[in-house]
């Protein structure tokens, strides 16, 4: 009883009146729990367009269909599936693409979402590549560096360019779709509360 | 013809003024001291698009205001910082080059906190890179929106609230956390540069045989 | 042809301003104090200095016919000002709020005003004769964040709010024996107090900074911090809305808004420019800017010789001076009025921000 630290004990949570308990997910009603095998199904699907050469096709079918609903795992499917997309559409193609899309009834929404994706993209590998990097670091730290101590040639051992090219083409695609979205999609990514 | 040319030499020094100079510089230097296999321009190239989308991406989080809090009576705080209600943060923007060099921006309603991952390529890098970060933080007080401690996995922190941007230009703010992106860098690789001509330097008169 | 009249009244922040009817007396908030400044010749010269406050000033009201002034602030407190032999007189309301208040407005009939707040709640506001003093009801349901703006319908009875929990509302803030019974409009037919009549979720659930009704108050549009603008029309009394048109722009968020006509509305915001939109239930659109760009004065001065170009870099260590924005406004603009009307439609609006600078715009 006494081991209770009562001045560590945020006071403001066990208030239900408190604004520190703001709930959150009252302010997405729409948004409809979606399974994790709904998520992989169309993850299937998908694929079938892209080998048809219908690029547009499939990065439209994804990025309409985003569930916002699915847990962890479905986001983290679909957020493969945007990348492969992303990744299999040339530099060139790129804004015409967009530009399309742009101009389509509810293009300005589409973005939107595709805008998030490159956020989310550049946030996954970062966090997935985290976690692998700092047990490497602390690897080098703790085992003694014999003869290589400063040296300036094993550097960057770690996966090749560390995830580089997948960056660049997020980078890519989020320059372009600043063009033409502006910066008004990017604090659409920050304040819709309905994440991918 | 001649007028063409002319405008070409302007346009050439307009450019300069820009990031890639320096930045360039430092890309193949590094590049080639380190992974000599990847051809130098494939660096810088990715650069300048990494900068571009932190300007963007900062751009569209400073959009501050002037904010009262609604949990202590009369304050003013930062709500990134006290986090005391949800509902006034925003979701946060990870902006990445490679897993070693990286941009978290958590932006709220008053204020925004921007954490940089400085590239540390080896063991000397990382050492200059704490040393330099920690000279820095210590003299916080003297450059107003640095944070004295970084965000956890971070090298270091900004912390930008609506007061800053009332009192300076955002654009301009941008421009210096961008400006200090591609100066530590090449801060470091100078430090670094320098120190290993310094350890050889001292190696080999310690090493000098007696005649 | 759109032309602006700038006045650069000092480096601070304007958190709001009102004109007094004739136009000839501005009332700016700045830091703790109001200051009132008045027209002489082309320019505005500081007259008088509201003092009171101990915090941020967020909201300022001159009431056209009456001249009273109404205040708020970061304190929790409120105060109506009004001009005696001996300067102006303060009266504190009655807010009854624990936390800041954010804006105010009076209503229309300058019977009441409506002061929005962090605490949840919308204070409104009227004179109680026999104690002589200012009283505040509370709107207090269902507000679950910081009130951001108030604005009234023109029949003074209804009130609409943006709030940082992503919804603007409309209310009833009818009260007895102050108010005349309102006529039945589009809004609902019976309308006791803090009766609910449309709450709207912003599409992304972001901030509402802005909202007004139209000139005729049949529609209510308001402004979200993720660059949105929305238009509502309601379908009647306890039917779902007629249209929700919702325009995503490109451009950085927008703070506050005026409607120019029953088509044609103005807002400003981050982007530190006004930007005129027009439409109707079947869509809106964003037709422009106000400002025009390039214009004289900020291009002629900075020519491209080569000598101000090594000048440049001489002084600065860089090629173009960059610290000016092509706008008007260096800053964040706060807050849009309308300032003078033709025939139903506004054309002239007031701007003012972050910067210091209040701006008149001609439409």
């Amino acid at each position: 009883m006494s081991l209770v630290n009562y001045r560590t004990i945020n006071i403001d949570l066990l208030d239900p009146e408190s604004s520190a308990n703001f709930d959150l997910s009252t302010l997405t009603p729409s948004v409809q729990p979606v399974s994790t095998s709904d998520v992989q199904t169309l993850a299937g699907q998908i694929p079938q367009l892209l080998r048809g050469g219908d690029t547009e096709g499939a990065l439209r079918g994804a990025l309409e269909n985003a569930p916002y609903g699915a847990d962890e795992k479905g986001k983290e499917t679909h957020l493969t599936t945007v990348t492969e997309i992303l990744q299999s559409i040339r530099q060139a193609d790129m804004s015409p693409l967009l530009q399309r899309i742009y101009r389509s009834p509810n293009g300005p929404e589409t973005l939107d979402v595709l805008m998030k994706y490159l956020y989310k993209g550049m946030a996954s590998s970062s966090s997935s590549s985290h976690s692998t990097s700092t047990t490497n670091s602390t690897n080098k730290q703790i085992t003694p560096q014999a003869t290589s101590g400063f040296s300036q040639i094993h550097a960057r051992n770690v996966g090749g360019d560390g995830g580089g090219q997948a960056m660049s083409v997020l980078l890519s695609w989020h320059e372009k779709v600043v063009e033409i979205a502006g910066a008004g999609s990017i604090s659409r990514v920050m304040a819709d509360r309905r994440t991918v | 013809m001649g007028g063409e040319h002319k405008n070409d030499v302007q346009s050439a020094w307009f450019n300069r003024d820009s990031n890639d100079g320096a930045s360039l510089q430092y890309d193949a230097c590094i590049t080639q001291s380190n992974k000599p296999s990847e051809p130098p321009h494939k660096m810088s190239q990715s650069l300048r698009p990494y900068l571009q989308c932190v300007r963007s991406s900062l751009i569209a989080a400073l959009s501050l205001s002037n904010f009262a809090s609604q949990t202590s009576e009369r304050h003013n705080v930062p709500e990134i910082e006290a986090a005391s209600s949800p509902e006034v943060l925003l979701n946060p923007l990870t902006v990445s080059r490679n897993e070693n060099e990286r941009v978290f921006i958590e932006p709220s309603i008053n204020s925004v906190r921007v954490s940089i991952k400085i590239k540390q390529a080896d063991e000397i890098e990382h050492i200059l890179v704490h040393k330099f970060t920690r000279f820095l933080t210590q003299r916080a007080e003297a450059f107003f929106i640095l944070r004295r401690k970084p965000v956890k996995g971070y090298d270091i922190s900004f912390l930008i609230t609506n007061f800053h941007t009332e009192e300076m230009l955002k654009h301009k703010l941008v421009d210096f956390i961008i400006q200090f992106m591609e100066e530590v860098d090449k801060e470091i690789s100078e430090m670094k540069l320098f120190l290993n001509a310094r350890a050889r330097f001292i190696a080999e008169s310690f090493l000098t045989p007696f005649d | 042809m759109p032309s602006s009249e700038v006045h650069h009244l000092f480096h601070h922040p304007i958190a709001d301003h009102s004109f007094s009817a004739d136009r000839q007396t501005l009332a700016v908030a700045r830091d703790n104090n109001v200051e009132l400044y008045a027209r002489s010749g082309g320019k505005f010269a500081l007259q008088d200095e509201l003092r009171g406050h101990d915090k941020t000033v967020t909201g300022v009201d001159i009431a056209p016919r009456s001249g009273r002034i109404v205040t708020c602030s970061q304190d929790r407190n409120a105060y109506v000002w009004e001009p005696s032999p001996s300067g102006w007189k303060p009266t504190l309301v009655l807010l009854r709020i624990n936390r800041a208040a954010t804006s105010v407005r009076w209503s229309p009939s300058e019977a009441k005003f409506a002061v929005g707040s962090g605490a949840r709640v919308i204070a409104v506001c009227y004179f109680e004769e026999e104690n002589n003093w200012w009283v505040s009801k509370h709107l207090k349901k269902p507000i679950r964040s910081t009130v951001t703006s108030v604005s009234w319908h023109p029949n003074s009875v209804l009130l609409a709010a943006g709030s940082t929990d992503g919804h603007a509302r409309v209310f009833s803030s009818f009260i007895k024996g102050v108010d005349p019974r309102p006529e039945p409009s589009t809004w609902g037919e019976r309308l006791p107090f803090n009766t609910v009549c449309g709450e709207y979720l912003n599409g992304t659930a972001g901030w509402v900074h802005g909202c007004a009704f139209s000139p005729r108050g049949d529609a209510l549009a308001f402004t979200a911090h993720d660059s949105s603008i929305t238009v509502v029309y309601p379908g009647g009394p306890d039917q779902p809305p007629k249209a929700v048109v919702s325009v995503g722009t490109q451009v950085l968020p927008l703070v506050s808004l005026v409607w120019t006509s029953e088509s044609e509305i103005v807002a400003a915001g981050y982007d530190c420019e006004a930007f005129k939109f027009r439409g109707d239930e079947q869509g809106w659109e964003l037709t422009g800017s106000v400002e025009s760009k390039g214009r004289p004065g900020l291009t002629d001065q900075r020519e491209e010789s080569a000598l101000n170009m090594f000048r440049q870099m001489d002084l600065k260590g860089k090629v173009k001076d960059d610290t000016q924005l092509n706008t008007v406004h260096q800053n964040t603009i706060s807050t849009v009025r309308s300032y003078a009307e033709n025939g139903g439609s506004v054309s002239k609006f007031t701007t003012s921000g972050v910067d210091g600078r209040v701006v008149v715009w001609s439409l």
